[in-house]
């Protein structure tokens, strides 16, 4: 309603023209100075309410009534004032960031700020007694917009300390890893119930609607040492896999060359037993030959293998048996190509 | 006389109008107001908004909140029972509750203001020294998780987290609030609530914890690359004891299939060969001479062996056919 003293301004100035101009009859006067307390009277007598808004109408200072979204009427200035809240939209209160600017192309990104000015809101201590930097975002609606207004002054602020106190304190009641980790979901819907709960208690009209946690993150000095263990754990893996295929290369293989010898062994063994019973058939074979004429069949066998066993020397001297004498000087190294038959003394 | 008339008319226009306009105020909703007589309060402050009346000209109306208002301290250096230094920062919510007892003692909201930084902040520091700091962090409820959680602090650390405390956060605003109530009512205000809102270590301390966080992190990390080759060195030592049964098994099998048959042919040729030995010594014998011999083999022979001994006679007198066996 900024611009109703501008409104009297300038019905001022158009009353002092007017005067001007009919020579400051008083009638005239009159008459001009009751057409604008009328104008001023019907333009402050009305006031719209976006549908986003509920107005608060006050009498005297006193409240008298609220309105929802449409056009309304009220009794002129000075009388009943109105003051418009935007109780349907969800507000928002940012700890250890701010957003610069939203984006309203699609697609691009929104901006943050999260320069260390802020860290001061973020940084907090955990159970056990570790720093870890956690932001997060309290988004509410004014739920009853005369308590909003007249119960609490500077309710925003109220909001922000809040959060803050209750946001350490249930960090400050779990152990950092958890925060960092599971604990968030928890964490936030604690404090979203114990931030409501203070906030009823102070008749603020404010009703919560959601706690989130944003990045939670350990220091930064100490990211790198986090991030570390991080990289251990994937170590860790990659060390165990490691050895695990070396296993599944290596002991399939050797079950496969283990079936392996085996089988040979059962070849060996059936090739032996094979063998034995073939030779065991030939011998048995002969032997019954044999016995028919043992003294001729074992002259000839003796000579066939003497024969073939004899070619294959490379040298061969027959001595006289009376001659015994000789053999010690038969020139055995000799290098000359001894015939078959050797020298005959 | 028609001048005065009007002259007259319009005065005591301006008066009443000036009268009524002294005697009627107006309250906003959210504050209350005294009414003071040439400066000295009269009656018991006005508390329900709306239009009013008081005496015109010789009473003033001095309007205060009603609202609940905030106090926001700065931060302050204390050491804490066990001698760290932290920064506390605390807030309050207050009110002014006796409007009269306000304006006589502190006369404006800046004035209350300085006064609850001294007494809340003089309250803080005797409460958060004489507390340890995980009191200060903690409520005294909770319970140090068991278990998984644990696994990644240092033992000699988790004896001192899991010490008991005998305060929590929650006791000592408690009793800084019943501290501060106690003096804070003569100025006709109410403490509503006060809190920790920040709470951090100084600069020099913060630079130690995180050294501190960094080599508990290394020790972690270490603790999972340990692990790691540990459950490595695990796995290669199961697998060479497989590979050693495995392999050992079947060259007992190998063994086993191939000593069988060794009997077996061993038995097959005892049989067979036992039925005339003497033969099977001379076939065997005859067998292996058919074998390759050394080619630089050179043999004597005399000419009585059995080969040669036509060589010298055709009917050797001497030689005999042996009689079969």
């Amino acid at each position: 309603m900024t611009e109703k003293p501008t409104l009297n301004d300038m019905l001022k100035k158009i009353q002092q023209q007017f005067k001007r101009f009919k020579g400051g009859r008083p009638v005239v006067i009159l008459a001009a100075a009751a057409a604008v307390v009328v104008v001023v009277v019907l333009w402050t007598s009305w006031f719209t309410v976006q549908p986003e808004e509920t107005g608060i109408v006050q009498r005297f200072g006193k409240v008298s009534r609220t309105a929802g979204p449409g056009l309304h009427f009220k009794l002129p200035y000075g009388i009943e004032n109105v003051r418009l809240l935007p109780t349907a939209r969800v507000l928002k209160e940012e700890f250890g960031f701010r957003t610069v600017a939203v984006s309203t192309v699609p697609g691009e990104k929104t901006r943050f700020d999260s320069r260390s000015t802020y860290t001061d809101e973020s940084l907090m201590l955990t159970g056990d007694l570790n720093v870890i930097d956690v932001q997060w975002i309290v988004q509410y609606r004014i739920e009853d917009p005369i308590r909003y207004l007249f119960q609490v002054r500077d309710t925003s602020k109220t909001i922000r300390d809040t959060s803050e106190a209750v946001m350490r304190r249930a960090v400050g009641n779990r152990l950092g890893r958890d925060v960092l980790t599971t604990g968030r979901v928890a964490v936030a819907s604690e404090v979203k119930t114990e931030i409501q709960k203070i906030l009823t208690s102070y008749e603020s009209g404010v009703r919560l609607v959601t706690v989130e946690l944003q990045d939670v993150t350990p220091p930064d000095t100490v990211k790198p040492a986090f991030n570390e263990v991080n990289e251990s754990r994937q170590d860790k893996e990659q060390t165990i896999n490691k050895a695990q295929e070396q296993a599944n290369r290596e002991i399939p293989k050797a079950r496969g060359v283990a079936t392996q010898s085996i089988s040979e062994a059962e070849g060996y063994a059936l090739e032996r037993v094979n063998r034995a019973k073939g030779e065991a058939t030939r011998f048995e074979a002969i032997l019954g030959q044999y016995e028919q004429a043992p003294q001729v069949t074992r002259r000839r066998l003796y000579l066939e293998a003497m024969t073939g066993f004899l070619s294959d020397m490379k040298g061969l001297y027959i001595v006289d048996k009376d001659q015994k004498a000789m053999v010690p000087w038969l020139p055995l190294e000799s290098s000359g190509q001894p015939s078959a038959q050797g020298r005959k003394p | 006389m028609k001048l005065t008339l009007k002259a007259v008319i319009i005065a005591i226009t301006v008066v009443i109008v000036s009268v009524l306009y002294s005697g009627l105020y107006t309250l906003e909703e959210g504050l209350q107001g005294i009414v003071l007589q040439f400066g000295r309060p009269v009656g018991e402050p006005v508390t329900e908004a709306g239009l009013h009346m008081k005496l015109p000209f010789v009473q003033e109306v001095r309007r205060f909140e009603k609202r609940l208002l905030v106090w926001d301290g700065d931060p302050n250096q204390v050491p804490t029972k066990g001698r760290e230094f932290i920064w506390v920062d605390t807030t309050a919510r207050w009110r002014i509750a006796d409007a009269k007892k306000f304006l006589e003692n502190v006369a404006s909201e800046a004035g209350a203001q300085s006064r609850l930084n001294d007494i809340l902040d003089s309250v803080v520091r005797d409460q958060v020294s004489s507390s340890e700091l995980v009191e200060l962090v903690r409520s005294a409820s909770w319970k140090v998780p068991e278990g998984e959680a644990l696994k990644e602090i240092p033992k000699e650390r988790e004896e001192e987290l899991k010490r008991e405390i005998a305060r929590g956060r929650e006791e000592i605003t408690r009793t800084i609030l019943t501290e501060a109530q106690k003096i804070i009512p003569q100025y006709g205000i109410e403490l509503v609530d006060v809190r920790i809102k920040r709470l951090d270590y100084v600069e020099s301390v913060r630079e130690k914890v995180y050294e501190r966080m960094i080599s508990e992190r290394k020790r972690i990390a270490a603790q999972f690359r340990s692990e790691g080759e540990g459950r490595s060195a695990e796995i290669l030592g199961t697998m060479e004891k497989e590979l050693r049964q495995i392999r050992s098994t079947a060259y007992r099998r190998v063994q086993e299939v191939q000593g069988k048959a060794d009997a077996e042919a061993t038995q097959i040729y005892g049989q067979a060969y036992n039925k005339n030995p003497e033969f099977y010594a001379f076939l065997q014998t005859l067998e292996s001479y058919k074998e390759k011999v050394n080619e630089n083999a050179v043999l004597i022979l005399t000419t009585d062996s059995d080969f040669y001994k036509y060589i010298k006679n055709a009917n050797p007198s001497q030689v005999r056919i042996p009689p079969a066996p």
